[in-house]
């Protein structure tokens, strides 16, 4: 059993005056917890407290408490913002303790989201991203701690802030060109976020975009992030696959050992070290084929096929799918 | 990590034999965490009646509630549950457990209307619970759950998970919607705002974040397409456009990766609930005929703890969430039964993708909650 942490609430004078309120538990529960003595005695100050409706600094200690213990507890948190608001309790002292539970808890939900209401008071978000940055340390995937940045920048929604995201992310990939929450960072950012200033230039973007992603596909083409980003940006500008043919086919076919590396900005080439064929061009070459109808279906089914026997058999039944679905289309 | 490159293997039509699945270990397991849980597991403290559903699901899906739980206990059970239902204010529905509910001196309910307050994830596995336990919901405040889902609702049509809370996102939208479906009445729910909320929810990669901006999941993305399939619709209106169904169908699928089992998001390890999370989302699509099948459930064959319950990943720690989830997985993907009987033991209940049930369970609530 865990050593307790403090002294029971049930043995300090300044707790005196509080009525503790045991657990209600008549009928058999359905997996009860084996609660610690420290856990039963301080829940059992917060029901007191919760009965009594006081809010003071105290309250901030037993529920701080309760958090650190169970920091899913999402009424102490509840409560604690409460009593935070109503006996107007310095914030910046709050996301203090709060730069410490963020790390230590930080897969709990409710602790980001305490975060959340309080940058909603004090909205100075100035040491946030620096903030955020600092836990991706901790866990570079971490859905909640990107979720936060992402909820930063739209929340506050202030050029200052946006400013750093593309040099923040370029150190992000610079670790791992491989996370994904990166990528989709990205997406956000230059995408889904509205057009900031400087960035008037679609095409220019667009552009820059796909030089970016192309550079990185070439250094590790087996990314399927990089390759899902290479489809959302031509999506979402309504540009078709082929835009990037030319691109694409080396990365289709089987190393070659005689290449020799080619500086080619816009249509890097892979390097002779790439694993090749890779499954993720195989499929969009495929794509490109299939959009072209007539002749090229026929490509697109023995490109399909190749992924279904060989370079992909995992997924052997998605890939007969596709050229299934090509068929009927291709005779109605 | 590159993808799979191994050699073709052609279709076997030789019998595939599994290693029988520890059934009455998974039981057991299930068993165990009911009669109680280790202070380790405090966390769960403000989410037990969600536990407890896993725990009752997972007998449900093995189809051994009645023979291993007898009628009195099964009673006792029921009586848990309904004493988590709560009125106030905002409306009826279940709290998670009685964390928040004190004792009085004649051993009487002590508790504040607005902290112990009805919970949307808890209402929902509520009625799960209890149409496992075979209940007739006689004690259901069914006027007063739908007036507690509409003072959930935010005005970006999301939800929150207490009326007074102020956490939302795709997950209650889906609890929501699929009280609506248990109740037939949808008019606690504005549904076209939530569809608005669902479908901001969507990325470019073809799944859905947890809130508007957030990376494509497997769970959130669950949620999504269960909540656009169990809305009510006009006659010919389709829950997603022909390209938006291919492209998750593409996302989905992509996620199986090399071990055979699910990942949640693009480049993670595989985590036996996604096998549950995607494989049910492309049921609902229609396409679970693309899963494969059989490395999904040798995947999760690995996943299965030495005493039972099954884990996350391969040497990894069980608990009641992965164990439900993973055999909810094998429901809908069993290994090709042998004509010699072989892998008998993987064939379990059939399951209701929409309401995460199984269909007798899921049957017993359109006649008894509405």
């Amino acid at each position: 059993m865990a050593k307790p942490t403090k002294p029971l609430y049930s043995s300090l004078d300044e707790w005196v005056d509080v009525q503790p309120l045991e657990q209600y538990e008549k009928v058999n529960p359905l997996a009860p917890i084996f609660y610690t003595d420290e856990y039963k005695d301080a829940t059992s100050y917060f029901r007191g407290i919760v009965k009594s409706g006081e809010m003071s600094p105290r309250v901030l200690d037993l529920t701080e408490h309760i958090i650190r213990l169970n920091p899913a507890h999402y009424t102490a948190w509840q409560y604690r913002y409460r009593t935070l608001m109503s006996i107007k309790a310095p914030l910046d002292v709050e996301l203090k303790l709060m730069d410490e539970l963020a790390v230590k808890y930080l897969k709990t939900y409710q602790v980001w989201h305490h975060r959340r209401l309080i940058l909603t008071e004090t909205r100075d978000p100035q040491r946030e991203l620096a903030f955020v940055e600092e836990s991706l340390r901790e866990d570079t995937k971490n859905y909640h701690t990107w979720s936060h940045r992402q909820w930063v920048l739209s929340h506050f929604n202030d050029i200052d802030l946006w400013r750093g995201e593309l040099d923040f992310l370029d150190t992000m990939f610079n670790q791992d060109i491989r996370n994904n929450s990166a990528w989709h960072h990205r997406f956000f950012v230059v995408f889904q976020s509205g057009v900031r200033e400087g960035e008037e230039d679609r095409e220019r973007v667009v552009r820059r975009e796909l030089t970016f992603t192309k550079q990185n596909i070439s250094f590790a083409p087996n990314n399927p992030s990089a390759w899902n980003y290479l489809r959302g940006v031509l999506e979402f500008n309504k540009l078709p696959f082929s835009t990037v043919t030319t691109f694409v086919f080396p990365y289709t076919q089987p190393t070659d050992p005689e290449a020799v590396d080619l500086v080619d900005l816009d249509n890097p080439p892979p390097s002779k070290q790439a694993e090749l064929p890779c499954p993720a061009a195989i499929e969009f070459l495929a794509d490109i084929y299939e959009s072209e109808g007539g002749e090229s279906l026929l490509k697109a089914n023995q490109l399909w096929k190749s992924l279904a026997d060989e370079h992909d058999t995992m997924r052997k039944r998605y890939w007969e799918y596709r050229i299934k679905e090509s068929l009927q289309k291709g005779s109605t | 990590m590159s993808m799979y490159r191994g050699v073709a293997t052609p279709y076997v039509h030789d019998e595939i034999y599994m290693p029988p699945l520890a059934c009455a270990a998974h039981a057991s397991h299930s068993l165990r965490c009911i009669t109680g849980l280790p202070d380790s597991l405090v966390d769960v403290d403000a989410s037990r009646l969600a536990l407890s559903f896993y725990c009752i699901g997972s007998l449900d899906i093995l189809d051994v509630l009645n023979e291993k739980v007898n009628m009195i206990t099964r009673n006792e059970w029921r009586k848990w549950f309904w004493e988590q239902q709560t009125s106030g204010p905002h409306g009826s529905g279940f709290k998670p457990s009685s964390f928040m509910t004190g004792q009085g001196p004649a051993s009487e309910f002590v508790q504040s209307p607005e902290y112990s307050c009805p919970h949307v994830i808890m209402t929902y596995t509520a009625l799960l619970s209890l149409a496992i336990l075979r209940d007739n919901f006689a004690g259901l405040d069914r006027r007063g759950i739908v007036a507690f889902l509409r003072g959930c609702q935010r005005e970006d049509g999301s939800f929150r998970t207490t009326p007074q809370g102020t956490e939302s996102d795709l997950r209650t939208v889906y609890c929501a919607f699929a009280i609506s479906s248990m109740l037939n009445d949808w008019s606690g729910v504005d549904v076209d705002r939530a569809k608005a909320f669902i479908a901001s929810c969507r990325t470019y990669e073809g799944g859905y974040g947890q809130e508007p901006s957030c990376e494509a999941q497997g769970g959130t993305t669950y949620t999504a397409i269960a909540s656009l399939y169990l809305a009510p619709r006009s006659e010919g209106e389709e829950p997603l456009t022909a390209a938006e169904r291919e492209q998750t169908i593409r996302w989905l699928s992509s996620n199986q990766d090399e071990s055979g089992g699910f990942r949640g998001r693009t480049g993670k390890a595989a985590d036996a609930c996604y096998c549950f999370w995607c494989g049910a989302a492309l049921r609902i699509l229609g396409r679970d005929d693309l899963v494969n099948g059989l490395a999904l459930v040798k995947f999760l064959d690995r996943c299965q703890f030495k005493f039972g319950g099954i884990s996350k990943a391969p040497d990894e720690h069980p608990d009641p969430y992965h164990t439900y989830l993973s055999l909810a997985a094998i429901a809908m993907y069993p290994p090709p039964l042998g004509e010699s009987g072989s892998n008998t033991s993987w064939h379990l209940a059939p399951i209701d993708p929409l309401l995460n049930a199984t269909q007798a369970t899921a049957r017993w609530i359109r006649d008894h909650v509405p």
